[in-house]
């Protein structure tokens, strides 16, 4: 058994002592797998680290009455100098093993071979991680620390490290710590959410992950209070598309949305219930909505949405996801098809894909679309026939934009813009994310803005002809010809 | 065949983890430190070797005055030999830790053992070096065999204590403090010319003698130097202070040590 009894941990810093873990106590039996959830920085590795005895609690205590692993598939044990099998030996003489058999089911497990006499300095991220796994099955221990193995090695290699833990050390104790809800709902019987340094068990995986999901900030699944701070250092669009890929996949709330996702979707495959394919696209529709521009997801968001039949709401995420950079060969045949099975040919309608041209000619996407209505039409909510039109049919932003200017809600948009507004209340369905959309509106369009600038503009800007009239003011559409000609004849 | 847990073990029993885990780290360093190229394992003491010899064939060369009836060659190997011991000792120790925390996770691998195995090879390898070198220039006889080998023994135990304590004290300081890195390459060199290496205390004005006496180390070179040369040496050094000063030093370390194993995070 091990127990941990008020454990806390304290660590200094230059900004005085941060308290990570406060207070934490359970005990674990064999047999017991207790799954972890919490959010970046939470403080799960910690508490591994202290349940391993590689570091020390600053006051509580941690008990072990069964042996205990280090942090399993952990690499930073090598001494990366030295040949695998120098490692092998190492870790036999340091728990009076036998080398020659600890050798053999290295090399067998591993399939590292002749890599074996090699340096480990020398190995790639896959090869370190198979031997570090490997290593660490080599000791028979009682209980098992996994920490975020779920990274680990492709398919094939994942599935033996699975049948190795969970099939053949069933009876052991594990603590496991994984930013895959999946993976630790499937392989544990007792689950805790760590947050604020405190841990609090669930009988139940759903009320655990109901937990989790609050403390990372979604709270429904329709509402998330989203966070776009990140939007004032943002450039323009291309940096924002860049930008969005990386800063999602770092963002708690957006990994944890889409491992939701990832999950209802397999289940999905199996299932073929439609109920499952919609669960599926509601995840990812929400993790969109808090990175509307992160263009990996838009494909598979795709996926989803075809699986239940919508073709054309298929075609939107397809286009958008080109046009946000996804490779064309990825995009390209499953566009085809959609298009297909809507009886088109996509020859009259061809995909656009990303290039790195000046604002007005990059080719647009759905959440472009709806930012540019929200300006031009007052209304950001549009329905996915007009979208999917205007995605087809426009090359560039410039040319949505002319097109929508075109058309008669422009004029009573502009006539309400130059009578400063009037008092009109904006449409009540886009109250919710009104200050998320203008933040993005500001780092596309007002590009030149400096932070204070954008600041006082936030202010300012609370309505979409308040947003139409300054950019009138500020002349920003310089470079937008259609666009500024199709304005032009309307004035007149 | 599950790894056995021991609730209550013997102090037997703790010895033997202690031996397997020194032995383990012991090998593991020599394996990194010299690997099998070239000639592997020998440059352990082939290191130190050169070293003496070269100190030895320039001091012969410029003729350096030491002020005793010594012959230059031996006192060139018994001053330099134990520089090496006590220096490398500090210079492996300082930054120890910081290349090898992650070994932590090894539960029965404590702080004290990484600095220990170091420690280890240290010695061995300055040790040899000594030993053989002294074999071959008594055999070829550029120096005689030392008349009492205990007292030759016995210092050179002194200064690998005190280069041992010393080492593991500024090892566990170094690992929060960069500091001592920087400054030990200084004192160290500082400290070289006044180790007794290139003077024998007794050629010093008294005043000057009494000074240099509390540096700890003039005492291991100069027991030492009497157990080689007998009373040719006129050795000047005194156990009843080094051998305090050496456990004070040590208890230092360890407290260091133990203050830094309740704090250390490994990545």
């Amino acid at each position: 058994m091990i127990r941990l009894d008020r454990v806390k941990k304290v660590y200094p810093t230059r900004f005085g002592d941060r308290t990570v873990l406060d207070g934490i106590s359970f005990d674990l039996s064999k047999g017991e797998r207790l799954g972890i959830l919490g959010r970046n920085g939470a403080g799960k590795s910690t508490m591994v680290r202290l349940i391993s005895g590689a570091e020390r609690p600053t006051s509580g205590t941690v008990e072990r009455h069964m042996s205990v692993s280090w942090p399993l598939a952990f690499g930073g044990a090598f001494q990366a100098f030295l040949t695998g099998r120098d490692n092998v030996r190492f870790i036999s003489r340091v728990y009076s093993q036998d080398f020659q058999r600890n050798l053999a089911f290295v090399e067998e497990f591993s399939e590292l071979g002749q890599y074996l006499g090699e340096p480990v300095r020398t190995y790639s991220s896959g090869m370190r991680a198979r031997l570090a796994f490997a290593l660490s099955m080599i000791i028979e221990f009682d209980c098992f620390l996994i920490d975020e193995i779920a990274a680990v090695g492709d398919a094939r290699f994942h599935d033996r490290c699975n049948f190795e833990l969970f099939e053949k050390r069933s009876d052991r104790a594990m603590v496991i710590i994984s930013h895959d809800p999946g993976y630790i709902r499937d392989f544990c019987n007792r689950w805790a959410v760590l947050d604020k340094g405190c841990l609090t068990e669930f009988d139940d995986f759903d009320v655990a992950y109901g937990t989790y999901k609050e403390a990372i900030g979604i709270t429904d699944k329709t509402l998330v209070a989203a966070d776009s701070s990140f939007l004032d250092s943002v450039r323009n669009r291309l940096h924002l598309l860049e930008y969005s890929y990386r800063k999602a996949g770092v963002d708690d709330r957006f990994t944890a949305l889409v491992n939701e996702a990832e999950f209802a979707r397999s289940k999905a495959e199996w299932t073929r219930a439609p109920v499952d394919w919609k669960a599926a696209e509601d995840s990812y529709v929400t993790a969109l909505s808090i990175y509307p521009f992160e263009r990996s997801y838009w494909l598979v968001l795709g996926h989803t949405i075809k699986e239940q039949g919508d073709l054309a709401g298929a075609e939107i995420c397809y286009r958008t996801a080109a046009a946000f950079g996804q490779p064309v060969q990825d995009v390209a045949i499953h566009l085809e098809f959609v298009v297909e099975q809507q009886g088109l040919d996509l020859r009259d309608y061809p995909l656009r894909a990303f290039s790195k041209v000046p604002l007005p000619q990059q080719a647009p996407g759905k959440p472009d679309i709806e930012l540019l209505s929200y300006i031009f039409w007052g209304s950001s909510s549009i329905d996915d026939a007009e979208c999917l039109n205007l995605l087809r049919r426009k090359d560039s932003l410039d040319q949505v934009a002319e097109a929508m200017v075109r058309d008669e809600r422009f004029v009573l948009q502009y006539a309400k813009a130059i009578s400063h507004g009037g008092q009109e209340e904006e449409h009540p369905e886009d109250q919710g994310n009104s200050d998320q959309r203008l933040d993005y509106i500001l780092a596309l369009f007002f590009t030149g803005l400096n932070g204070p600038e954008r600041e006082s503009a936030r202010d300012k800007l609370g309505r979409s002809t308040d947003i139409l009239r300054k950019i009138f003011d500020l002349d920003l559409l310089t470079d937008w010809n259609l666009t500024k000609a199709a304005i032009d004849g309307v004035r007149e | 065949m599950a790894l056995p847990v021991n609730e209550n073990p013997s102090l037997l029993d703790s010895l033997r983890v202690q031996r397997r885990v020194l032995g383990a780290l012991f090998l593991r360093e020599a394996m990194t430190r010299y690997g099998r190229h070239n000639i592997g394992f020998l440059w352990l003491f082939v290191e130190p070797m050169i070293f003496t010899l070269g100190v030895t064939a320039l001091w012969t060369a410029s003729k350096t005055i030491h002020g005793s009836g010594v012959p230059i060659v031996a006192f060139a190997l018994t001053g330099y030999s134990s520089v090496l011991l006590w220096r490398n000792m500090p210079g492996r120790c300082i930054g120890a830790l910081l290349s090898n925390v992650s070994l932590l996770y090894h539960r029965n691998i404590k702080v004290l053992d990484i600095f220990v195995a170091r420690l280890m090879l240290e010695f061995g390898g300055a040790t040899i070096s000594f030993f053989v070198l002294s074999l071959v220039f008594i055999s070829i006889g550029w120096v005689d065999p030392p008349e009492d080998i205990l007292e030759v023994a016995g210092g050179w135990m002194v200064i690998a204590w005190f280069g041992s304590a010393l080492a593991i004290w500024l090892g566990a300081m170094s690992h929060e403090n960069e500091l001592v890195d920087k400054i030990w390459h200084p004192f160290s060199y500082l400290l070289f010319p006044l180790s007794g290496a290139a003077f024998m205390v007794d050629a010093l004005p008294k005043a000057a003698q009494n000074v240099i006496l509390y540096i700890p180390i003039v005492h291991g070179v100069e027991m030492v130097r009497e157990g080689y040369f007998g009373a040719r040496a006129r050795a000047h050094f005194d156990l009843s202070y080094v051998l305090p000063f050496c456990l004070v030093l040590s208890a230092l370390a360890l407290i260091e040590v133990r203050k830094l194993a309740a704090r250390v995070v490994p990545e």
